[in-house]
């Protein structure tokens, strides 16, 4: 049987680079065996041989295909493990599996990007895509939380999304340390200090499943429709086909009818948050 | 579709001569129960027709409970299986929908399929927990089958549904001419009677329907009692003909192994972080019904129930799920 054909059999990717993004968060550089190619906001399985395999949202532009960066925080017993790996080491990529951002929706519109600690890893991914497509958006707004300044990942990327044309990048911790420049609080407060066309726009959030949460209930509260509103949900993918069930969100797969939803897609469904 | 008649003797001798060409697997009465067994000359006159239901799922032989979904398949020698109940006939429509589905086909549950040939049988009568009826299953095939079995003393009667039926049904020889209206009578009585059965045994038990409504209305009391004496074995979802949920496995080499799973074990949904949205044991109780009464009837075009009644018999809690249909309605 041909590898194509077998769903299930992973494409191998040698790592090329392990970059420390922050005490808890990796950044993992691929070279796949064969081109890659994947939309902004689809997911991949992402595996250790013979330990296990997670799914992950890749960090980098889709735009390059030869090349694929995966952020990984260091949560359960896979990315523990993940986290002891070494460049030259072999991983396995299954995918590219879901449903990612709509980008061509959000032409001629203003992006407002909320997002929390390694949920900035897909969000990179979308930055990345939507720089390519500035000429056809209004703005692109980052607000972006991390527990303290040392958690905040990709920190170069501020910098440059503020000397972009449109980009404008926001940052707050719960906590602050010396030497830090942004705001503190919760991400959801950066909201409070933006310009945003509301009846033009639409927001993007993405995070842990409490930000998540309250930063839909903000956007809300601030007037964005529940169609303005896009999540990206996270649940135990274990096949990412629409087959194995465990990522069962009502009565959706996240795998394949998501992972990005609008809000008003799964808003009925009072289990959404959990 | 069309019917043929041949006598038992020159049918287990066409069966005979297909083993050279088809594993064949026939319903037999053992100890317990009847089960599938590999049809064998010798040991034809225990196997049981029009009698339900095999106590393994029709299911299992198309995902079996643990396979390596990354080695090399081995050939498989074609199958014929015989016996299988319209309850078990009707869950392929849901499991097709999944494992079929075009984006993403599971080349091992394709091969298989593509490599059965499935001989139905007709109930002619019912076991203590049989509803199909209320779930708009018929005790007897119309489709998805490729031939169904209507046994009366020493005829065999075959109801040739598919094409591939077609080919299979030249190969039962010699055949005797159908008398169409002793057939038609015969079938007629049984299906009545059958029928009539279940309806007696089912009265009051709420239709598939209504079951989503009934199931999405439900007060969390109801989840909390019926839960309080399930163990989370999973019994109820691995007899389930339609419940295919699984987990892979990672081997050495980037292999992966598929192995049945149940939403009833803890843990199913948790993630990396810890959190589990069925961490709850009423919570995960709540979820199968969920899952074949209200999200998969609103996803596919199948029913997720078909009314065996298998986990009703398979659990050890002696949690009925019909008494609870019948104490929300």
């Amino acid at each position: 049987m041909a590898d194509t054909a077998n769903i299930y059999k992973p494409l191998r990717a040698r790592l090329e680079e392990v970059i420390e993004e922050s005490p808890l968060i990796k950044t993992f550089v691929l070279i796949p065996e064969r081109e890659f190619v994947f939309s902004t906001g689809q997911f991949i399985e992402l595996s250790v041989d013979g330990v296990g395999e997670a799914p992950f949202t890749p960090s980098s532009s889709p735009l390059v295909t030869d090349k694929l960066e995966v952020t990984v925080m260091k949560t359960g017993y896979v990315t523990n493990i993940m986290h002891q790996l070494k460049p030259g080491a072999m991983m396995g990529i299954r995918g590219p599996y879901g449903r990612g951002y709509p980008v061509k929706d959000f032409e001629g519109k203003e992006v407002l990007i909320l997002g929390g600690g390694c949920g900035l890893a897909p969000i990179r991914s979308l930055l990345f895509t939507l720089e390519h497509i500035k000429d056809d958006l209004e703005k692109v707004i980052l607000c972006y939380g991390s527990k303290s300044p040392s958690d905040c990942i990709y920190k170069p990327l501020f910098s440059r999304l503020n000397s972009i044309d449109k980009f404008e990048a926001y940052r707050t911790v719960d906590k602050t340390e010396e030497g830090w420049d942004g705001s503190v609080g919760v991400a959801t407060g950066l909201l409070d200090k933006i310009n945003v066309k509301i009846e033009n726009s639409v927001a993007v959030v993405c995070g842990p499943p409490i930000m998540m949460k309250f930063g839909t209930i903000r956007l809300l509260e601030m007037g964005y429709r529940d169609d303005q509103i896009y999540l990206s949900m996270e649940k135990n993918m274990s096949c990412g086909l629409g087959k194995c069930g465990h990522c069962m969100m009502g009565e959706f797969f996240v795998c394949k009818d998501g992972p990005v939803f609008t809000y008003k897609e799964i808003k009925h469904n009072p289990e959404i948050w959990k | 579709m069309y019917h043929i008649n041949l006598k038992k003797e020159d049918w287990y001798s066409s069966l005979e001569r297909l083993l050279l060409s088809y594993d064949i697997f026939v319903p037999v009465k053992n100890e317990f129960s009847l089960d599938y067994e590999p049809f064998r000359l010798s040991e034809a006159g225990y196997i049981s027709y029009n009698t339900p239901k095999p106590a393994t799922p029709l299911k299992n032989f198309f995902l079996p409970v643990r396979e390596n979904v990354t080695a090399e398949r081995m050939i498989e020698k074609p199958r014929i299986i015989i016996g299988s109940p319209n309850c078990d006939i009707e869950a392929l429509r849901l499991l097709d929908e999944i494992y079929l589905d075009k984006t993403f086909t599971d080349p091992f549950y394709r091969n298989r399929r593509t490599s059965t040939l499935l001989i139905s049988s007709d109930c002619f009568s019912t076991n203590e927990h049989c509803h199909c009826l209320s779930y708009g299953v018929k005790p007897y095939s119309l489709d998805i089958a490729d031939i169904a079995i209507a046994v009366e003393n020493d005829d065999i009667f075959l109801r040739v549904i598919s094409d591939r039926g077609k080919e299979l049904a030249a190969h039962f020889t010699p055949q005797q001419p159908v008398e169409s209206n002793h057939y038609v009578s015969f079938i007629e009585q049984k299906r009545t009677s059958v029928e009539a059965s279940l309806a007696a045994k089912n009265k009051g038990l709420p239709d598939y329907q209504a079951t989503g409504q009934i199931v999405q209305k439900a007060g969390n009391d109801i989840w909390v009692k019926y839960a309080s004496t399930c163990v989370s074995c999973g019994a109820c979802t691995t007899i389930c003909p339609t419940c295919s949920c699984f987990l892979l496995i990672d081997k050495p080499d980037f292999e992966k192994v598929k192995q049945m799973d149940a939403c009833q074990y803890p843990g199913f949904e948790r993630v990396a972080g810890g959190e589990d949205a069925l961490f709850e044991l009423p919570h995960r109780f709540k979820n199968r019904y969920m899952c074949k009464y209200v999200w998969k009837p609103q996803t596919f075009n199948a029913v997720a129930c078909t009314g065996c009644g298998r986990c009703i018999e398979a659990c050890i809690g002696k949690i009925n799920k019909n008494e609870l249909f019948m104490e929300l309605t």
